[in-house]
């Protein structure tokens, strides 16, 4: 009895011992700017999170020595500065007054990007589309990539040569997890068929190579990747407006005002569209779904 | 006349040991045989030899004329001519008494449900065992459950019946009802081998006696041959043991 | 020292502790009458009932005032998420009880199966002894996961004519393949439990080698293992949320969903809860039965 009333006193003790630390969010000035004065997690590095694999067009090359990312027939390697979001990745770090070796890179799973509690980076660029329920549990940059999606499919499937939304109503169409195009499915074509959810996009065309899912809703600039062997049509923006890929930070973190600062500078220099220009290619031309 | 059973220089032994060495024996219809002897000198055995539980190293077994260890013998067929009943009753307990009786008849007979239940009651009626019929082993004492698997071998209608030691596992108080079973079995002409410790019920029940000693038979005649005048000095030692065991 | 003239002056705290002769065997009379001084039962109750109390309070207490709790608690136990997200969830969940369900039934026959097969005597039937002893050993070495995976993409690859090209049925045949191998582990210990002597009393009176196993082993055995088919059925219920990889819009598969879209790891809890609304009265039961096997051996044993 005795031995239990002290155990009880010493998780007493330890629990008004653990006071909650008083945070203390730093405010940044306009000046505050450089790499030696910005809020980073690593002193003089930026270190940016994406996923593992890292799917092209935004990434690509052949991957670096020592590196975790495997380059093949639809991955690349962030290192290598190839494919839209690594080449931005290093404009933006050159904008913010980095070098190319102080840029490091570590692989997550998505659901790291907004866990809660401290991050291991200064922000996520992943294809993160943004949203108002997302933004209550991350900070998002502005907008880097205005985001269509279109639907890819392969030789005999029920889906080549269709042009309506109505028109895909009975196929079984598939998409990665978290995407802005499994909320086309939903939201434009409201199928009659149970589309197939996948953990990421290499799953989602395994099924559709094997035959069970008659096509694959992709961000439009995978589409031209030769991920499958048609393009079927591009679908019109969702209703809630445009959607853009923003880089998702830790909540308070004062890193998203320089940040922005940069993006809007790459953006009125033209140095977005030049990227886009490069690594992504989108054909007017493909019918849009009406 | 036909021997019911006719063993000849049988051998078995369990690795090393030896455990029969070289058994003879003669048994006629409607006979009643008793096996005595000391724990280990080869009762079990032998009876499990005959019943083919326990294959054999050396020497013949026949059954009614038929050579039940040469090559080729279907085992099933010749274990529904003999019936054995163990030390340990071995009911199956997950199944009524009734069935644990209709079983082998439905199964092996390919009596109808219908007749095996009424054959069974029947039996079951004969020795007093038929309110019974529907519980369950487990609310049976020993001796009731040691009636019944008699009842589970005669349901089988062999031509002989094994008996192992059946009453050594009772309560002495249970030893009676069982024993007064097997002599109505007896008055009824069941041949019979038992294996028994029951010295008084031997005497009682048996036209012959054997006493098996090391692996062997050593000495059978009468129970009154056996029991009063035995003429090997180890028959003698045992019985003298018994008797001062206070077990006759 | 008993008196017999009239009660004691200080009825709530009588002098004498364990020594007074008034009060029954065993109970404290340092405590007062209502908080059951004079009889020890009820002053464990309420021994147990306070330091449970505390001791769950000190913990909450400490959760709560760690410095990241407002960021775990918007995240992770999230009401309006809950809310919103719990009654779809329990809608995909169904199809997790159809996965359930059906493997059950085929492994509990699968298994018996094999683990009949991994009995049978005799040098004819070695090679059956074998592939049998092969088949546990395979699925029980290779984790759930990719077992699933292998199967699921490996499968509809083949192009096997006359099976249905589904994800569920590529799913519902990994988690049959994998749960057989334990379960007829299960059964196999089951069927060695059955003591020989049944066997020798059913060969006795004829029956077949295939007769007895079947009539006389069998039933003893399955009912001898019930407790670990159960504790077995559990796991495959709670596996049943790997064939998400496959793409199935199943419980998990919708959990990811909202989790991924919103942001926000409730909906996975939610799924936790109903995971364990299901398997904890099942694991209850289970030890209902073992308890009750125990009281009815050792009341055999007894008498």
């Amino acid at each position: 009895m005795r031995k239990a009333l002290l155990v009880l006193a010493v998780l007493a003790v330890v629990a008004t011992a653990c006071a909650p630390k008083t945070s203390t969010p730093t405010s940044a000035a306009a000046g505050d700017c450089t790499p030696s004065t910005m809020n980073l997690h690593t002193p003089g590095q930026l270190t940016i999170a994406t996923g593992n694999p890292a799917y092209k067009p935004w990434y690509g090359g052949t991957s670096v020595a020592g590196s975790d990312w495997k380059s093949g027939k639809y991955t690349g390697d962030p290192h290598t500065g190839e494919g839209y979001e690594s080449a931005f990745a290093y404009a933006l770090a050159q904008q913010l007054g980095f070098t190319n070796d102080q840029v490091t890179w570590e692989g997550i799973p998505f659901g790291k990007s907004f866990a809660p509690g401290p991050k291991d980076f200064d922000f996520a660029m992943q294809q993160i589309s943004i949203t108002p329920q997302r933004a209550k549990a991350v900070d998002f940059s502005d907008g880097y990539y205005d985001v269509n999606q279109a639907l890819i499919a392969d030789n005999g499937s029920p889906a080549i040569g269709v042009t309506t939304l109505a028109g895909l109503k009975d196929l079984k169409l598939g998409a990665p997890v978290g995407t802005t195009s499994l909320e086309v499915i939903q939201q434009e074509i409201q199928p009659n068929v149970e589309p197939g959810v996948y953990p990421d996009l290499d799953t989602a065309l395994k099924d559709l190579h094997n035959g069970q899912l008659d096509g694959v809703v992709v961000d439009f600039p995978d589409a031209f990747y030769g991920y499958a062997d048609q393009i079927v049509g591009q679908f019109p923006p969702l209703s809630g407006g445009q959607e853009q890929f923003g880089l998702a930070f830790e909540k308070g973190n004062p890193l998203v005002s320089c940040v922005n600062q940069a993006i809007a500078t790459l953006k009125s220099n033209g140095t977005l569209k030049q990227l886009e220009n490069q690594w992504l290619q989108t054909d007017a031309s493909v019918p849009v779904f009406s | 006349m036909t021997r019911a059973v006719d063993i000849q220089g049988l051998h078995k032994s369990f690795g090393d040991l030896e455990v029969l060495k070289g058994i003879d024996l003669a048994v006629d219809s409607h006979e009643v045989i008793c096996l005595i002897g000391a724990s280990g000198s080869g009762k079990s055995t032998l009876l499990r030899c005959i019943n083919l539980l326990e294959p054999i190293d050396a020497g013949s077994i026949t059954i009614a004329g038929e050579e039940i260890t040469r090559r080729g013998v279907n085992v099933d067929d010749t274990r529904r001519k003999i019936g054995i009943v163990f030390q340990a009753f071995n009911l199956f307990p997950h199944m009524t008494v009734l069935h644990n009786v209709t079983l082998a008849p439905h199964e092996v007979l390919k009596a109808s449900k219908r007749d095996a239940e009424r054959d069974s009651t029947a039996l079951l009626e004969r020795f007093g065992l038929s309110d019974k019929a529907s519980d369950y082993p487990d609310r049976l004492s020993g001796g009731q459950q040691q009636r019944v698997a008699i009842v589970r071998a005669l349901a089988m209608r062999p031509e002989i019946l094994l008996l192992d030691e059946v009453t050594s596992a009772l309560d002495p108080v249970l030893v009676a009802e069982v024993l007064d079973q097997i002599r109505e079995l007896a008055e009824q002409g069941m041949t019979m081998i038992i294996a028994t410790h029951e010295m008084g019920f031997a005497r009682d029940v048996a036209n012959r006696v054997c006493f098996l000693h090391e692996g062997q038979i050593l000495e059978e005649g009468s129970p009154e041959q056996i029991f009063s005048e035995p003429e090997q000095e180890e028959t003698r030692l045992f019985l003298d043991r018994i008797i001062a065991a206070g077990r006759m | 020292m008993a008196s017999g003239s009239g009660p004691s002056p200080n009825v709530y705290f009588p002098p004498g502790g364990d020594s007074d002769p008034r009060l029954p065997p065993g109970s404290d009379s340092r405590w007062p009458k209502i908080l059951g001084g004079g009889d020890s039962s009820a002053r464990n109750v309420w021994i147990a009932v306070g330091s449970t109390v505390i001791f769950f309070g000190l913990i909450a207490v400490i959760v709560v005032r760690s410095p990241g709790w407002p960021e775990i608690k918007d995240s992770f136990f999230n009401g309006a998420e809950f809310r919103s997200s719990f009654p779809v969830i329990l809608e995909k969940f169904v199809r997790n009880i159809f996965i359930f369900c059906v493997a059950e039934v085929l492994v509990l026959i699968l298994a018996l199966i094999i683990a009949v097969l991994r009995s049978l005597p005799g040098p004819v039937f070695t090679p059956l002894r074998i592939m049998a002893a092969a088949y546990t050993d395979l699925f029980r070495g290779v984790p759930t996961i990719l077992v699933i995976l292998l199967l699921g993409f490996g499968m509809p690859a083949l192009d096997l004519q006359g099976i249905p090209d589904n994800d569920y049925v590529w799913a519902i045949m990994a988690l049959t393949l994998v749960y057989s191998a334990y379960v007829a582990e299960v059964y196999r210990a089951g069927i060695q439990s059955v003591h020989p002597s049944q066997v020798a009393a059913a060969r006795s009176l004829g029956l077949s080698r295939w007769q007895s196993m079947r009539h006389v082993v069998l039933p003893q055995a399955v009912r001898r293992v019930i407790p670990p088919l159960l504790n077995d059925f559990i796991g495959l219920q709670k596996d049943s949320a790997l064939v998400y990889v496959l793409g199935v819009v199943e419980a998990l598969n919708k959990a990811t969903i909202i989790q991924q879209g919103d942001f926000n790891f409730t909906p996975l809890v939610a799924l936790s809860l109903i995971f364990i609304a299901i398997t904890i009265p099942q694991a209850r039961f289970v030890d209902w039965l073992i308890a009750r096997d125990q009281r009815k051996r050792q009341s055999s044993a007894a008498v």
